[in-house]
């Protein structure tokens, strides 16, 4: 079923530990999940946000939540790096929606460019990993306007009229590209299992 | 408004919550409806399984090292504020129960004394809510001589001159409590058990704890305040 957790590889089982521990309150434990997992989290703060200092920020936040609600983990459905990923994936958005930052001439490039594209390189780079491998295949399935959106609105937290802004296309048109997108998604990723 | 009683509409929402396209008033009301709402927390879930793995390709970039030092010198201030690190774990703990008891079933299990795995667990809350006892016991079957163990989890309250606190069993429904015994001031504790009250632990459905008479409750029911209790949950 689509809903399960992934079969838990090495890495999911030992951040369970982790996790556990830290609800403990084990420090030493705490510092092995971070240097497990800082360089992935920080990677998904900064694409979203664009920004090293907020991206700095917003991790450090997370981590500090983490810490303190570790005991949490216990009761999620999900595999560890999803529960962490998706904490810094909604801080990263709240922050993103404060009321107005403008954005200055900071930036923090990261290669943006790469993702507005048709991007075939990130989609095959998920193939790398086998838990992302059956998304992957079903991304490809995806048209490409579905695919584009998706992964605009899901890396960069583009919301539907800064997508269509982005996308030079009318708003319904990019809602529908998303909503339809985000169900053949769930559908072959249903069909996977 | 919209009704957040559809099923389709819960689904479209919760995707786009999860892509991110969910923004402003309706994103935090969103936030808002799942605090209340854990079939709407289950659905998030599965979207979040789903669409995370694509977190994967926006590839790791090492933080620089102040981000660590930060959260270190935080956790560790968090830690040194209060007299006792152990209780500000356990109340941390008990805002989800839950987990609490989940964690607790880990917590048990590296327990250096050697003993049987505990299959139910009780932490019983005194009247503000704080955690004040874990009580655990293993499968009665998988012991010789029935027992329950007892642990203090907060500064022990001082029993008043001339009283004892009694342990009590609640069978579910309107069975009558049944007393377990008397509890000492230990903070680590094993209560023996008769064996026709440990045949009945399994169904437990709470324990409480009265303030009685010197020798316990001579009418064989709690007589006096009730100051801890708390359900009870199979973990095993």
């Amino acid at each position: 079923m689509t809903g399960d957790r992934p079969v838990p590889d090495a890495l999911a089982a030992r951040l369970a530990e982790l996790l556990v521990q830290a609800a403990l309150k084990n420090q030493r434990a705490f510092a092995d999940l971070y240097s497990l997992t800082a360089s992935k989290l920080f990677g998904v703060a900064l694409r979203i946000l664009r920004r090293q200092d907020w991206a700095e920020e917003v991790l450090q936040e997370c981590y500090i939540s983490i810490w303190n609600h570790a005991g949490d983990y216990a009761v999620q459905k999900s595999a560890p790096l999803t529960w962490m990923t998706s904490i810094v994936r909604n801080r990263s958005l709240d922050w993103l929606r404060r009321p107005r930052q403008e954005a200055s001439g900071e930036e923090y490039e990261i290669a943006v460019e790469a993702w507005q594209d048709d991007a075939p390189g990130p989609v095959e780079r998920l193939v790398a990993s086998s838990e992302a491998a059956a998304l992957a295949r079903c991304m490809q399935q995806l048209e490409a306007k579905q695919r584009q959106s998706i992964m605009l609105a899901f890396f960069h937290g583009l919301s539907h009229s800064e997508l269509a802004e982005h996308m030079k296309q009318p708003l319904g048109t990019v809602k529908t590209w998303v909503r339809r997108g985000l169900e053949r998604l769930k559908l072959c990723l249903g069909e996977a299992a | 408004m919209a009704s957040y009683k559809s099923p389709e509409l819960r689904e479209k929402l919760a995707a786009e919550y999860v892509i991110g396209t969910l923004h402003g008033r309706a994103r935090a009301r969103f936030q808002a409806l799942q605090r209340y709402d854990p079939e709407l927390r289950r659905i998030v879930a599965e979207w979040e399984t789903r669409l995370t793995p694509l977190s994967a390709a926006a590839g790791e970039i090492a933080p620089p090292a102040r981000v660590w030092q930060t959260v270190a010198r935080r956790i560790g201030a968090a830690r040194g504020g209060v007299s006792r690190a152990g209780l500000a774990f356990w109340r941390g703990l008990a805002v989800t129960s839950t987990a609490f008891v989940l964690i607790l079933a880990a917590f048990i299990g590296v327990a250096p004394r050697p003993e049987p795995p505990m299959a139910m667990v009780a932490v019983m809350n005194d009247d503000r809510g704080l955690p004040a006892l874990v009580v655990s016991w293993p499968s009665m079957t998988a012991v010789r001589e029935p027992y329950v163990r007892i642990k203090v989890v907060q500064e022990h309250p001082v029993m008043a001159p001339g009283t004892t606190w009694e342990m009590w069993m609640q069978p579910p429904g309107k069975e009558a409590p049944v007393s377990m015994g008397l509890i000492t001031t230990d903070a680590d504790q094993t209560m023996k058990l008769k064996p026709a009250l440990a045949t009945r632990m399994e169904g437990a459905w709470r324990l409480a704890m009265s303030v009685e008479p010197k020798g316990g409750s001579p009418t064989g029911a709690p007589t006096g305040p009730v100051i801890f209790k708390g359900q009870c949950v199979k973990i095993l």
